[in-house]
């Protein structure tokens, strides 16, 4: 890193880095007072660089590690009310996860900054970047800034915490930037280099307007306003929306005279004399540029036009820019289906038909899903461009990038349905009439070999993980056929890469804060059809299960708990490995007292995640459903056991709730082969006591203490190394804590085996 | 410690393209990192960095793009790189399991971690031209407990002629310093004898008119053949795919003589690699029976030989042909059967 005094007002530093990176830092230099926030790709680095940097001591604002993204707008939201500054990023699902909140914080006027790293909506679920999340976005009421390369990151968040606070504005400001293109791509940048001038940038002090917490000055928030009173708060809404372009352009010009870096509404690129134009959002404007000077070479009025602001539309900008072009092509990365064009095309033809221009509008879908844009294809929508201007037929509205597929390579099934042999016959539950105890015969687990698997080999998941081999042991308890749902996590990504499954059952994906709901109703749905004589499958045979991480334990926690106290029969089952693996390892509230992770860092400030592990298991239990359960692949024969009564109580009573507790090598920074070893530890700690609580009387299932198996903490801890660092001496305090926490669980536990009534 | 680097061989936009294929966790995201920061940050180059992305897995494969430009360049270009000058193979596995040259220059540079020679790696690639080099990266890394990447990066200094040894080397030292300062010494060995052990062998085709070689074909299916919804109608396809390339040197033996079937590696194996027969026990009763191992899906975690009992299952270096050799194939009930 080399200081740069060459610049008029204020000493910057050269750097190599990210999108991600330089939100962060942008945030931690305006040392905003809190983010509320809950992980989800390509944004969640964002959170993890800022709980990295405060680790460090580097900033010191509050991080609230939410339970969804819908308790993180409502973090931010309340937050924002109560007089400090608010932070938050987000993408795809997890913006429509808090889209409901986010007219709340516009039609109430709280400012904050989101960062939106922008990525495609499920489904099918796609990880990579496109605008279908900005484009839900644009009715929100919140203005939106829009960044194209990680500079602009950076130089973004600094405005619009600017423009949300001006007494005209008083708005919450988004910051959208591509998700990976943007996001993930490192790039040579500069950032002010004493956070000092930053602060005397955005304002050392928000302007406090209303104070939730002010008791000096009672006030009202969030009234219940009917008409004719709720269309004069939305006229106000909306002249401070307009108003914020002008600040934009205030604060822009300042920021100039700082950095000499120059933004307009929009960036314009050979526009003077273009005859050919292309509209683009974000980083597909650079590769168009690359292609301008390729095609100005050649003689081609060639421009390109991308936009800085897109909330407020840059009306009066668009209409200058765009009216003197024959034929501007807008490239859009996402589509406002069935409206003949994306919702970026209709605002841009409006403008323009508002100042009578006889400019031809072209729009291509293109880059969705993340599909990569190279200059070829720039070279194409010019190509388009040029034969409408030379009066061929050019289509208006068109998709860019698709292709036919060939009927040779049409998907053909492959595997033979399984068969009732293949799942039956090796596991028999009965009830006891006289005492209604359920008894359990299984065959040996070498003749369990003989038993189908319901996952396929082949599946994607790292080498040693432990989701697989605990799932399969499950399912070696479960006769018969089933349905499975899967929330999104690693098992979920791992087995469903398209266009490969690895389930040979029949398998369903809904996101993860809504498995539970959604298995419900496939349940009713099948017993409705049973009763209207509509199914032809053996329904004595069938067993729903859904299968989440603790991650879908977190934000699903709310619909478990609605199906678990209406009762269907059907069976969730979590896999635990105490984090959001799958994103790369952020906390979970399952993550126990002290561990690292990439949400819960090591520092001079912090010895990993804060808080107690969460009980999911008495939870579950609470809510008094039949059959509630712990398991681990290192007691084979007390899972499968646990599963064939789960099945049990599934198929004749009700709702069955149980966790296993796997191995993670790679977040957990474990040996690959030590997984079992690893859980197995865990269980004869205490930490994960193997037990079940059946009609509400609990049995603990493996006592160590009076198996004479009992070990340290300490010896499960030092097997990983998200854990070393809490058998240091400096980390004496933590680990008390965390092994009082967890015997205390354990007395209770015995305490509950001992008595039917606990 | 900054240099004025001036890049001669560029392409169009003035940019000098490196693709990194790999496998997640050996290191190549941090490679294309470090190789970026050194050219930006120590030899006064514009550039760029990123990688390809799916979800936080290690096993599968991963691109990493490095991008380099003179100073005054613009560096506008955001996708992945199409029409590499540089290939770097990270696992030798990947040269058959899919096209890692696409799009390199007719003159460009592959680099391999291979034992085999620049001969043998031209043959298996079918390239007709330009610079191969083989390094043993594995074996350095094995040697020196390091990971292949900084050996990789040593061989990648040998190969290109405007990289300096000196500014990646303290790339090396301040990435692991800070976090791991114990990895500081053996990665800068690792690094030396990557830039020294690799043999590199370049290659003219008189005959050669194509600038690049042929690129990966696109996706197979398309909106005639995809069933709507992205429904996916031949579940249990993924026993098409061939795990073997996530293996990182060693692999399971299995010794039946030793065996007493008690099923522990099956239970434990998070890839369903066991196959089983049925047979019958010594009083003519069925009874399974464990016959091998399907290598195709094996990863190499070595779970089951941690768990057998019997020592039946060993941990040994992979070499070449053997899990083909001794693989005992799954019987799947297809359809068509």
């Amino acid at each position: 890193m080399s200081a740069d005094t060459s610049i008029k007002h204020v000493t910057e530093t050269t750097d190599f880095r990210s999108g991600n990176e330089m939100a962060a830092k942008a945030a931690a230099q305006i040392n905003y007072h809190l983010m509320g926030y809950f992980p989800i790709t390509p944004s969640t680095e964002i959170a993890e660089y800022l709980d990295e940097m405060k680790a460090n001591g580097e900033h010191d604002i509050v991080l609230v590690p939410a339970d969804g993204e819908h308790g993180s707008a409502g973090i931010c939201y309340g937050a924002s009310t109560a007089g400090g500054r608010v932070f938050n990023a987000t993408s795809a699902n997890g913006f429509l996860y808090m889209l409901e909140q986010l007219p709340v914080q516009s039609g109430t006027r709280f400012p904050m900054v989101l960062n939106l790293v922008t990525r495609s909506v499920s489904g099918p679920l796609d990880i990579r970047g496109d605008h279908s999340d900005l484009y839900y976005g644009l009715n929100t009421g919140w203005p939106i800034l829009l960044a194209k390369d990680p500079q602009a990151v950076y130089d973004m968040n600094l405005f619009a915490l600017r423009v949300a606070e001006h007494h005209d504005v008083r708005l919450p400001v988004i910051v959208a930037s591509d998700g990976f293109f943007t996001s993930h791509q490192k790039r040579k940048v500069k950032y002010f280099t004493d956070r000092k001038d930053v602060q005397a940038f955005v304002g050392e002090k928000q302007p406090v307007y209303v104070d939730s917490t002010d008791v000096k000055n009672p006030i009202t928030i969030g009234p219940y306003m009917n008409d004719p009173d709720y269309i004069n708060n939305k006229y106000q809404q909306s002249e401070a929306m307009y108003n914020a372009e002008e600040v934009f352009l205030t604060v822009a010009k300042e920021f100039e005279q700082l950095t000499g870096r120059e933004y307009k509404l929009l960036d314009e690129y050979c526009m003077e004399d273009a005859e050919v134009a292309l509209f683009l959002i974000n980083s597909a404007s650079g590769t168009a540029r690359d292609v301008v000077d390729k095609l100005r070479n050649q003689g081609i009025k060639a421009g390109v036009v991308s936009p800085n602001m897109i909330r407020p539309f840059p009306k009066k900008a668009i209409q200058e820019s765009l009216r003197k072009a024959k034929v501007v092509l807008v490239g859009e990365r996402a589509d406002s289906y069935g409206a003949h064009g994306g919702n970026i095309s209709h605002e841009i033809k409006s403008a323009l038909q508002d100042c009578h221009a006889d400019t031809t509008v072209l729009t291509r879908i293109f880059g969705v899903g993340g599909k990569d844009f190279y200059a070829s294809d720039a070279e194409e929508f010019f190509t388009l461009c040029l034969k409408k201007f030379n009066g061929e037929e050019v289509a208006s509205f068109d998709y860019h990038g698709i292709t036919p597929g060939k009927e040779e390579n049409a998907p053909k099934r492959l595997l033979a349905p399984l068969t009732k042999e293949e799942t039956t016959g090796f596991i028999n539950v009965t009830q006891d009439e006289a005492s209604g105890e359920l008894k359990v015969k299984m065959s040996t687990m070498r003749a369990l070999t003989k038993k189908a698997k319901r996952i396929a080999p082949g599946h994607g998941a790292c080498p040693g993980c432990g989701i697989f081999s605990g799932l399969e042991m499950f399912f070696k308890g479960i006769e018969g056929d089933i349905v499975v749902l899967y929330h999104t996590g690693c098992a979920m990504v791992v087995t469903t890469g398209y266009p490969y499954s690895a389930h040979k059952v029949n398998f369903i994906h809904n996101l993860f804060q809504n498995g539970s709901a959604t298995l419900s109703g496939v349940v009713e749905m099948f017993w409705e059809r049973v009763r209207r004589g509509e199914v032809e499958v053996d329904e004595n045979n069938l067993t729903f299960i859904m299968i989440s991480g603790d991650g879908g334990m977190d934000i699903g926690m709310g619909p478990a708990i609605g199906t678990a106290l209406r009762n269907h029969k059907l069976i969730i089952l979590e896999y635990d490995n105490e984090g959001y693996m799958n994103t790369g390892s952020q906390m979970s509230y399952s993550t126990p007292l002290g561990h690292m992770t990439s949400t819960s860092n090591i520092g001079v400030e912090s010895v990993g995640k804060a808080f107690h592990h969460k009980d999911t298991v008495q939870i579950m239990a609470s809510t008094n459903i039949p059959y509630v359960f712990t398991g681990t692949e290192a007691f084979p024969q007390d899972l499968i056991k646990k599963a064939a009564k789960a099945q049990w109580y599934a198929q004749n009573v009700g709702t069955v709730y149980g966790k296993i507790l796997i191995s993670c090598p790679l977040n957990w920074k474990a040996a690959d082969n030590q997984g079992k070893s690893i859980v197995e530890k865990a269980v004869n700690s205490c930490f994960f006591p193997l037990y079940e609580i059946e009609k509400g009387i609990t049995k603990i299932t493996h006592n160590p203490d009076e198996k004479n198996k009992r070990v340290p903490l300490t010896e499960w801890l030092e097997m990983m190394g998200k854990t070393k660092h809490l058998l240091r001496p400096e980390s004496e305090g933590a680990l008390k804590q965390f092994e009082e926490e967890v015997e205390r669980r354990w007395n209770v536990l015995k305490a509950k085996h001992e008595s039917p009534y606990l | 410690m900054t240099m004025h680097t001036m890049l001669t061989k560029t392409n169009n936009l003035g940019l000098y393209e490196i693709r990194m294929e790999s496998i997640g966790g050996l290191g190549a995201n941090l490679a294309g990192k470090m190789l970026a920061e050194a050219g930006v940050m120590h030899m006064g180059l514009n550039g760029s960095n990123f990688s390809s992305y799916g979800s936080e897995k290690k096993g599968s494969a991963v691109k990493a793009f490095v991008r380099f430009a003179n100073p005054e360049t613009k560096l506008r270009e955001s996708a992945p790189v199409d029409e590499p000058h540089v290939v770097v193979v990270f696992h030798e596995a990947m040269l058959t399991t899919q096209n890692c040259v696409s799009g390199l220059h007719s003159d460009g540079i592959l680099l391999v971690n291979t034992k085999k020679s620049p001969d043998e790696i031209k043959q298996l690639t079918g390239l007709q031209s330009g610079t191969i080099m083989c390094v043993d990266a594995l074996g350095i890394s094995l040697r020196e407990k390091t990971r292949i990447n900084t050996a990789m990066l040593g061989a990648l200094c040998q190969a290109i002629d405007f990289l300096s040894v000196d500014a990646v080397k303290a790339v090396i030292q301040e990435t692991f310093e800070v976090k791991y300062p114990k990895l500081v010494a053996s990665n800068l060995r690792t690094f030396d004898a990557g830039y020294s052990e690799g043999l590199m062998t370049t290659y003219i085709d008189v005959e050669n008119t194509v600038s690049v070689t042929t690129k990966q074909a696109g996706t197979l299916l398309g909106y005639l053949t995809q069933p709507i919804g992205g429904v996916i109608h031949n579940p249990g396809n993924s026993i098409l795919k061939d795990l073997s390339g996530s293996r990182q040197g060693y692999l399971p033996h299995f010794n039946s003589e030793t065996c007493i079937h008690c099923a522990a590696c099956d239970m434990h194996c998070p890839d369903f690699c066991f196959v089983w027969e049925e047979g019958e026990d010594k009083r003519g009763r069925p009874q399974q029976f464990l016959s091998g191992i399907d290598y195709q899906y094996c990863k190499g975690c070595m779970k089951c030989v941690e768990v057998c009992p019997t020592g039946s299952l060993t941990s040994e270096q992979e070499v070449e042909g053997y899990a083909h050799e001794h693989a005992v194939k799954h019987h799947f009930a297809l359809v068509n059967e």
